[in-house]
């Protein structure tokens, strides 16, 4: 298919600023509602500052929006941003960019990380961060050209909607000869109908000769895009070494480039697999440690699970190289060629599913009842290709059907459809509502938090067991790890910024494994210390996972083997090497501690951020139901006994629940208090003056959100 | 005629590529134990499959089986 003509909306050439210690000091500023094309500088402060990735996108977003926006209102800014190493090849996982908006879902500030080769090829062509305001009046494509030196804002009629066909097609149109120098960020047509759209963000694989996807999936910032009338953005680069960051010190990034490259090379056979696998390790693993989410986060384990996991997919994913950045050694980025889905448009056609990753399998597949991972890559292939969050879609389709099962909803409500755990076909006839707009599938569509309010006001539903079973804190749905049996996870998604996201601490088997933790101060140590640390890739463009999914073989024997601190040297050794700056593992922390900081602010700004926001459904804290309680009631009763030292003689289930759950409630906020005490907050939750001094962010727009907020 | 035993390779297996002698009943917690570090591992990969400390005790080894030992300490 060929693409539509475009029509120039406006054009800007420009002198592209050229990278230099892995920075351009310059982002790109684009407003759809008048259009506008404008280019501002980062000074030197901002950057000490902010460093870079959802920095500098946090503070173009507060920039841009007061309090009272809304995620609909123009304007709200869909910010994207790499960091000063994203970008460079071969130093494994340093293609990220992050990407942050008001949230449709939370109302408040959200981040998503996400592969894929924009970010790198934005700050190449010139940008360290992209900031769209406005809105256009549909189907506008922004094309960010480096090699060419020009940035236009396109209208392009009849493009397809579905995104696999739209970034197929403009790959070909905008790559000129080279597709592989063409990255597309677009959303789909269930990013417009829901709350829970997620990007999709490009690169071509030229080994399959095919456009792959890695999505930025949480918050719903694909329907912010949407709700711009964007229909992709679309940055184009060429050339890619390790000159391209013009780093301060090239040899010694070419050295830890090679030495943690290499490692990976060597051990990933022999732990995780995830070259050959990917995360699909982590199925069988959570099984086993009851953690993996079966029918809405009501238990950890399925004797079926073994059908979803890493056995199944093995056989499933095509072999290949599958870094989804140029020359990342874990390369986990797989893929299942030539699948047949049975439902939808593509009934019956061949396609290529990007992925499962353990979320999908666990959201898709185990907590809704489903143990079929023909299913799971369908309902994978449908999010993508509409647009849709997998995690958001897993965790509300698995809240409808319990709804369903207890009767708080029923076939009135749901257009006809059995929600029944388990009914594959109609969690997909779900997935396809959704993108459509249509029927249950639009109230399923508005999330978690909503679909309470609407069920209870609409339907009648007790509002008190929608409160305990809707996996939701801030408006967003939990990623896919149950947390009952730690607190300390509990903690990880309640006290997270954005909402029960895992990529801000995943402390299950330090905690509950381990118990590398036992106290209330070294749970809150745990909980500075892993967010910070994880914090910090997403300031400098960088993924995750090789810093502790791949762990050296001398690590056991370190004072703190969780932390992985060789690796943790390593990083600061790449960030000095790119930058010039010298940094210790201490800086790291203390980067990501001012960043951190400063979003917990912006939440306050936005009208969220104190500790009533901090709160869980019970579900995530302890067993809802006698059904829970009695499924592990040796485990239960054990501790009430021993833990708690309470007396059970002759009490039933009903009176266990609630004492347990008095407990487990007191602990939770005691948590609280102690994390908050070791970040220097207030026992509110809010950043002392004190703290934003000493991170040096008491900027006069801070300390008057404080100010506002009772901290003087 | 003297009985001719031939070693069929039996009653070993290999642990972080390493051998080890095997007894029959051997369970995963058993060699665990046997180790200096056993305590630090909650995950084990026996000749491909992957199996959690829940399971250790019930899990038998099979003469021959491969093992290695998964250091997952905060992944997610
Ligand atoms: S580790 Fe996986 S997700 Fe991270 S950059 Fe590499 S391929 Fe992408």
């Amino acid at each position: 298919m060929v693409a539509p003509k475009p029509i120039s909306l406006k054009a800007l050439n420009y002198q592209r600023p050229e990278t230099h210690r892995g920075y351009t000091d310059h982002f790109l500023d684009i407003d759809l509602s008048v259009p506008t094309i404008a280019i501002g500088t980062i000074d030197t402060k901002i950057k000490q500052t902010f460093i870079g990735g959802k920095g500098f996108d946090l503070w173009l977003l507060w920039q841009a929006v007061s309090g009272q926006t809304r995620w609909n209102d123009p304007q709200n800014a869909i910010c994207i941003a790499s960091g000063p190493m994203g970008g460079t090849p071969s130093f494994p996982g340093s293609g990220k960019s992050i990407v942050t908006a008001i949230s449709p879902l939370t109302g408040s500030v959200i981040d998503s990380n996400v592969g894929g080769y924009f970010g790198p090829y934005l700050k190449f062509s010139g940008f360290d961060a992209l900031r769209i305001t406005g809105k256009s009046a549909g189907d506008t494509v922004i094309f960010i050209d480096g090699v060419a030196g020009k940035i236009e804002i396109l209208s392009m009629t009849g493009l397809p909607s579905d995104a696999y066909a739209l970034s197929d097609m403009l790959s070909q149109h905008f790559a000129a000869d080279k597709k592989t120098g063409v990255s597309v960020v677009s959303s789909g047509p269930g990013a417009a109908n829901t709350r829970i759209g997620c990007l999709n963000f490009s690169w071509y694989d030229n080994g399959r000769g095919r456009v792959r996807y890695k999505q930025a999936g949480r918050g719903g910032i694909g329907t912010v895009f949407a709700d711009k009338g964007l229909k992709a953005v679309v940055a184009r680069w060429e050339q890619v070494s390790l000159k391209t960051n013009r780093p301060a010190d090239l040899e010694a990034v070419r050295a830890v480039a090679k030495r943690y490259a290499r490692e990976i090379v060597e051990l990933d056979p022999k732990q995780n697999e995830m070259a050959r696998i990917g995360t699909t390790h982590l199925v069988p693993i959570m099984n086993d440690f009851d953690l993996l989410p079966t029918n809405n986060f009501q238990y950890g384990s399925h004797p079926a699970a073994a059908l979803i996991g890493r056995e199944a997919f093995e056989k499933l994913f095509d072999p290949g190289f599958d870094g989804c950045w140029k020359g990342c050694t874990v390369a986990c980025a797989h893929g299942v060629r030539d699948f047949v889905p049975f439902t939808g448009a593509y009934k019956g056609c061949k396609v290529f599913v990007d992925g499962p990753e353990y979320e999908t399998i666990a959201g898709c597949g185990s907590n809704l009842g489903i143990f079929d991972p023909f299913t799971i890559l369908e309902m994978n292939f449908y999010c993508d290709t509409y647009g849709l969050d997998t995690i958001s879609v897993g965790t509300a389709i698995a809240f409808a059907m319990e709804c369903f099962e207890r009767g708080l909803i029923n076939r009135d409500h749901t257009g006809g459809m059995d929600l029944s755990f388990g009914n594959r076909l109609n969690a997909l006839e779900l997935v396809h509502q959704m993108a459509a707009g249509t029927g249950f599938g639009t109230i399923v569509g508005q999330g978690v938090r909503r679909m309470k309010a609407i069920f209870a006001e609409r339907f009648g539903a007790d509002p008190a067991m929608l409160k305990d079973i809707g996996m939701e804190s801030k408006g967003l749905e939990f990623s896919e790890y149950m947390t009952k049996e730690s607190l300390a996870q509990q903690g990880g998604y309640g006290l997270a910024l954005k909402g029960p996201q895992h990529d801000e601490a995943w402390l299950i088997f330090l905690d509950m494994v381990h118990n590398f933790m036992p106290t209330f101060e070294q749970k809150a140590e745990a909980l500075h210390w892993f967010p910070m640390v994880r914090t910090w890739f997403g300031l400098c463009g960088l993924c995750k996972l090789p810093w502790n999914d791949i762990v050296p073989e001398d690590n056991k024997a370190t004072p703190e083997p969780a932390k992985v601190m060789k690796h943790v040297g390593w990083y600061a050794d790449y960030y000095t090497a790119v930058t010039g700056n010298n940094a210790t593992p201490e800086d790291l922390i203390t980067m990501s501690e001012t960043v951190y900081n400063y979003q917990r602010i912006f939440s306050l700004k936005m009208g969220y951020g104190t500790r009533e926001h901090d709160t869980l459904p019970y579900r995530a804290v302890g067993p809802v139901t006698v059904e829970e309680y009695e499924s592990r009631q040796e485990r239960y009763d054990r501790q009430l006994t021993e833990t708690h030292q309470v007396d059970i003689a002759g009490k039933d289930t009903p009176w266990k629940v609630a004492a347990l759950r008095s407990r487990r409630e007191a602990r939770y906020e005691t948590l609280k208090d102690a994390v908050y005490k070791r970040r220097g907050w207030t026992d509110r939750g809010i950043p002392t003056v004190a703290t934003v001094k000493r991170l040096g962010i008491d900027f006069p727009d801070v300390l008057a959100v404080l100010a506002e907020n009772g901290v003087t | 005629m003297p009985v001719v035993k031939f070693w069929d390779g039996a009653e070993m297996i290999t642990v972080d590529d390493r051998p080890m002698p095997w007894h029959a009943g051997m369970c995963v917690a058993d060699l665990l134990a046997g180790l200096p570090d056993g305590h630090l591992y909650a995950v084990v990969k026996m000749d491909g499959r992957l199996i959690g400390r829940p399971r250790f005790a019930g899990t038998q080894v099979p003469d021959g089986a491969r093992i290695d030992l998964i250091p997952m300490i905060a992944g997610g």
